[in-house]
C-alpha cells in the first residue's frame, strides 16, 4: 500500500507539495504554489513549485494554479501568445518570436530581440 | 546548468557557503534555493548575474544586501516570508533584469523612496498581500515591460503608479477585489499588448477607461460580476482576443464589436445573455468561431455582413424561425453550423456553403427538404434533423452528399427516405416515424455500423433474427453498444465452468477480425413480442 | 437473464529494453469493457493530472504503452472513461491504470465499446511490478494480449 503523505516525504522532497505518493511525485500542491507535470524518461512526476520552468508559464485560477508550455519559438512567456524571451534563431517583438525583424528594426542576436 | 559545491577553479569568484555555484564565463550564477536559510548570504560576488534565494525563511533584506552586485541579471526571492522591502535594500542593481518576488507576504510597496531598478523588465509581485500601490512605487522601473500583480488584495486598479510605466507590455491584475475600473484607467500604457483582468468583482466600468491602450491584443475579463456589455472596447482597435465569459451580461448591443475589426476569438459563454443586436457581429472578417446558446430574445438571425472567416457558428435555444438566403454566400468558409432547438421551418439552399462538414438543426419546425437544400455539400458528414416535422424529402435532396456519415431523421413525419447519395452512411437513425413501413436493404447502406428503424421488423434484413434465440437470451433490452461484444462472444463462448482453451494466436486473430467485422447494429432488436414478421 | 458480460483478462508480457533477449515478465491485468485486443509499445507513465482537459504535453514520438497509478486524493478532473480516451487520443497504443489505490475506479468504467485501443486495470502484484519498473526508470517494452480465462476473481 503507497503512502499518501503530506508535505515533504520520500520521493517528493519541495515544499510546495500538500500530498504526494512516491510513484506519482506530487498530487496537489499548497496554496499559491503551481503544480507543474515533469517528465523524465520514463517517469511524470508532479512538481510544486513558486514559478514555471523555463519554456512554461503559470495561470492562476482560484481552484488551482498550473504550468502550460510556451509556444515552441518561446523560451519563456507571460502567456500562450506573449513571449518575454525568443529561442536561438527567433528575435523578440511586443511579445511575438520573429525570424525577421519589421522594417527599422534590426535582430540582436545577444538578446535576441528586434531592436 | 549544473550547479556545483566544489571549490572554484583559479581566479574564479568564490561560491558563498552552502549555495551551489555555476560558472558562466568569469562571472558566476548562484543557486540559494531551499537551503533553511534566513538572511541574504553576504559574501556574494560582483561578478554574480543570476541569484536564486526562492523557497526560504528569509523575512527581511538588509540594507544594501546587493549594493555591490552591479551586474546581477537575475534575482529571485520567491517563496520567502518577506512583508516588506525598502528601496535601500535593493540599492545598486543597475542592469537588474529580471525580479522574482511571487509568493511572499509582501502587503505594501515602498512609496516615498521607491525601488531604483532602470533596467528591470520583468516584475513578479504575484501572489503577495498588497491591497494597494503607491503612487509613486514604480518611478524608478521605468523600462518595465512585464508586470505580475495577480493574486494580491488590491480593490482599485493602482491607475497614478501604472502611469509610470509607458513601456509595459503585459500585466495580470487577475484574482483580485478589483469591483470598478475608471476612465482613463490606463492612459499611458499605450504599448500594452496583454491584460489580464480575470477572477475580480468588476461590476462596472467607465465607457472610456480602455482609451490609451492602442497595442492591446489581448484582454481578459472572464469570471467578474459585469452586467452591461464592456462598450469601452469601441477604443480597441488591435484586439484579437477578448474573453468575457462567466459574467452576468444579458444583452450584446447593435454593432458591439465595431471598433474592434481584428478580433479573432470572443468568448462570452456563462452569460445570461437574452437579446444580441443584429448587426452585432457584423464586419469581424478574422472571427472564425461564434457561439451563441440561450439567447431567447434572437427572432432574427444575425447580419454577418463582413464576418467572412466564420466557421463554426452555434445559436442555438433561440428563436430563429428563418435563415437568410444569401447564408452561405456570407458565410462560405462555414465548417460548423449548429441551430438546434429554434423553431426555423424553411431551410435555404447550403450550395455555397462547400466547407460545411456538421450540420445541427434538431428540434425545430422544419416539414420539407428540397433537391436543392443540400445540393453540391459534398463535404458534409453529419446531418442532425431529427425532432422536426419533416414529411416530405425530395428523391434527390441526398444525392451529392458523397462523405455523409450520420444522418439522424428521428422523430419526423416520414413514410419514405430517398436513399440515394447515402452509400457511405455509417449511422442512420429513423426511430419515431411512425409512417415508415419500408426495411431498406443492407446492399444501400455497405458501410452501415448503427442503425435505428421504426420498427424491429425492418431489422430483420440486417440478420438481427437468424442470431434469435429462445426465450431468455434476448428478452432484456441490450444497449446498442453491447451489441458488437456480443458477437465477438459468441463466436467464442466463455463458460465459467470448463476450460476452453483454444489456440491463442488463432483467438487473437478471432478477436481483431470480430472488431474490424462491420456487423450492423440494428435497434430495435427483434425479439419473441418483436417478431420479424410484420403484425400488420 | 444474459449475465454480465464475462471479463477479458489481459496478458501483460514485459521485456526490458537494455535486455531485448532476455525472459519477458509475464503478468495480468483485466480488459475494460469491449477494448480486449493486442498492443505494443513502449511503457511510459502518465501523472493522473496530465489527462485533464487543459493538460497538454509532447506525447513521445515513437509507439509507447501510457501506464497511470491512480491515487483516491488527486481530485478526478475527468471520469476515467475520459481519462482512458485522451491518453488514447494522446497516440498510447493501450492504456495501463494501476488501481492499487483507487478501489472505486474499476466501479467507474461502464462495459462499453466505445475504446478504439485496450485499456487495462493492473492491481496488487502486477501493479506493483510495472510501478516498480517505472520508479526505477527501467525503459521496458509491454506485449498485451487476450488471455482466455473465467471472470475476474476479485468480483
Amino acid at each position: 500500500q503507497h503512502k499518501q503523505l503530506s508535505g515533504v516525504t520520500s520521493g517528493c522532497q519541495q515544499g510546495g507539495c500538500l500530498t504526494c505518493s512516491d510513484y506519482n511525485g506530487c498530487l496537489s500542491c499548497k496554496p499559491r504554489f503551481f503544480m507543474h507535470l515533469e517528465r523524465i524518461g520514463m517517469k511524470q512526476i508532479g512538481v510544486c513549485m513558486t514559478s514555471c520552468p523555463p519554456g512554461f508559464f503559470g495561470t492562476r485560477l482560484p481552484e488551482r494554479n498550473t504550468c502550460t508550455k510556451c509556444r515552441s519559438e518561446c523560451d519563456s512567456c507571460f502567456n500562450k501568445n506573449f513571449c518575454t524571451r525568443c529561442r536561438a534563431g527567433f528575435y523578440l517583438h511586443l511579445g511575438k518570436c520573429l525570424e525577421n525583424c519589421p522594417d527599422g528594426l534590426i535582430r540582436s542576436d545577444t538578446q535576441r530581440e528586434c531592436v | 546548468y549544473e550547479w556545483s559545491q566544489d571549490r572554484p577553479g583559479p581566479g574564479a569568484p568564490p561560491c558563498p557557503s552552502p549555495c551551489q555555484c555555476e560558472e558562466d564565463g568569469m562571472f558566476i550564477m548562484v543557486d540559494c534555493s531551499e537551503m533553511g536559510l534566513s538572511s541574504v548570504p553576504a559574501s556574494l560576488s560582483p561578478l554574480t548575474t543570476y541569484l536564486d534565494l526562492s523557497m526560504n525563511n528569509i523575512s527581511e533584506i538588509q540594507p544594501r544586501a546587493f549594493h555591490r552586485l552591479h551586474l546581477l541579471s537575475e534575482l529571485r526571492i520567491s517563496g520567502n516570508q518577506l512583508r516588506y522591502i525598502s528601496g535601500h535594500a535593493l540599492q545598486g542593481l543597475h542592469n537588474l533584469k529580471v525580479l522574482m518576488l511571487q509568493n511572499n507576504q509582501l502587503e505594501r510597496l515602498p512609496g516615498d523612496a521607491p525601488w531604483d531598478l532602470p533596467n528591470l523588465l520583468s516584475l513578479r509581485l504575484d501572489a503577495n498581500l498588497l491591497s494597494e500601490v503607491p503612487a509613486e512605487a514604480f518611478r524608478g522601473v521605468r523600462s518595465l515591460r512585464h508586470l505580475w500583480l495577480d493574486d494580491n488584495s488590491l480593490t482599485e486598479i493602482p491607475v497614478a503608479a501604472l502611469d509610470s510605466l509607458p513601456s509595459l507590455q503585459a500585466m495580470t491584475l487577475a484574482l483580485n477585489q478589483i469591483t470598478h475600473i475608471p476612465d482613463y484607467a490606463f492612459n499611458n500604457l499605450s504599448a500594452l499588448v496583454v491584460l489580464h483582468l480575470h477572477n475580480n468583482h468588476i461590476q462596472t466600468m467607465g465607457s472610456k477607461c480602455f482609451e490609451g491602450l492602442h497595442s492591446l491584443e489581448t484582454l481578459d475579463l472572464n469570471y467578474n460580476d459585469l452586467r452591461e456589455f464592456p462598450v469601452a472596447i469601441r477604443t480597441l482597435n488591435k484586439l484579437q482576443e477578448l474573453g468575457f465569459h462567466n459574467n452576468n451580461i444579458k444583452a450584446i448591443p447593435e454593432k458591439a464589436f465595431v471598433g474592434n475589426p481584428q478580433l479573432q476569438t470572443i468568448h462570452f459563454y456563462e452569460n445570461p445573455i437574452q437579446f444580441v443586436g443584429k448587426s452585432a457581429f457584423q464586419f469581424l472578417p478574422k472571427l472564425h468561431t461564434l457561439s451563441l446558446n440561450g439567447a431567447t430574445q434572437i427572432r432574427e438571425f444575425p447580419d454577418l455582413k463582413g464576418t467572412t472567416s466564420l466557421e463554426i457558428l452555434t445559436l442555438t435555444r433561440a428563436g430563429l424561425s428563418a435563415l437568410p438566403l444569401d447564408l452561405c454566400e456570407q458565410l462560405p468558409r462555414l465548417r460548423v453550423l449548429e441551430l438546434s432547438h429554434n423553431q426555423i421551418e424553411d431551410l435555404p439552399s447550403f450550395f455555397h456553403c462547400s466547407a460545411l462538414q456538421e450540420i445541427g438543426l434538431q428540434h425545430n419546425q422544419i416539414k420539407r427538404i428540397e433537391s436543392s437544400t443540400f445540393q453540391q455539400s459534398t463535404s458534409l458528414r453529419a446531418l442532425d434533423l431529427s425532432w422536426n416535422m419533416i414529411g416530405w424529402i425530395h428523391p434527390d435532396a441526398f444525392a451529392s452528399l458523397h462523405s455523409l456519415i450520420k444522418l439522424d431523421l428521428t422523430e419526423n413525419r416520414l413514410s419514405s427516405v430517398p436513399v440515394g447519395g447515402l452509400g457511405g452512411l455509417t449511422h442512420l437513425k429513423l426511430r419515431g416515424n411512425t409512417e415508415l413501413y419500408e426495411a431498406f436493404s443492407p446492399d444501400h447502406f455497405p458501410h452501415m455500423r448503427v442503425i435505428e428503424m421504426p420498427y424491429a421488423y425492418q431489422c430483420c434484413v440486417y440478420g438481427s433474427c437468424d442470431s434469435y434465440k429462445p426465450a431468455g437470451q434476448w428478452d432484456t433490452e441490450q444497449s446498442t453498444n453491447e451489441e458488437l461484444h456480443k458477437r465477438t462472444v459468441a463466436v467464442y463462448p466463455v463458460h465459467a465452468d470448463t476450460h476452453y482453451d483454444p489456440d491463442l494466436e488463432e483467438f487473437q486473430l478471432e478477436i481483431e477480425e470480430a472488431k474490424l467485422q462491420t456487423s450492423v447494429q440494428c435497434t430495435p432488436t427483434p425479439g419473441p413480442f418483436r417478431p420479424c414478421d410484420s403484425l400488420l | 437473464l444474459e449475465s454480465e458480460r464475462p471479463a477479458l483478462r489481459a496478458v501483460i508480457k514485459v521485456t526490458l529494453i537494455k535486455e531485448p533477449t532476455g525472459k519477458p515478465i509475464v503478468l495480468e491485468g483485466l480488459f475494460v469493457g469491449g477494448s480486449a485486443g493486442k498492443a505494443e509499445g513502449k511503457l511510459m507513465q502518465y501523472h493522473p493530472l496530465s489527462l485533464c482537459n487543459n493538460s497538454e504535453d509532447d506525447p513521445p514520438e515513437s509507439d509507447f504503452i501510457t501506464i497511470v497509478k491512480l491515487e483516491r486524493t488527486v481530485t478526478s478532473c475527468l471520469p476515467l472513461l475520459d481519462k482512458a480516451r485522451m491518453a488514447l487520443a494522446k497516440g498510447a497504443q493501450a492504456v495501463i491504470f494501476d488501481i492499487s489505490d483507487d478501489d472505486h475506479a474499476a466501479a467507474e468504467l461502464p462495459d462499453t465499446d466505445s475504446l478504439p485501443r485496450p485499456v487495462v486495470l493492473v492491481e496488487a502484484e502486477d501493479a506493483e511490478e510495472l510501478m516498480g519498473l517505472v520508479n526505477k526508470n527501467e525503459e521496458a517494452r509491454v506485449v498485451i494480449e487476450v488471455k482466455m480465462e473465467s471472470k475476474w476473481p476479485f468480483d
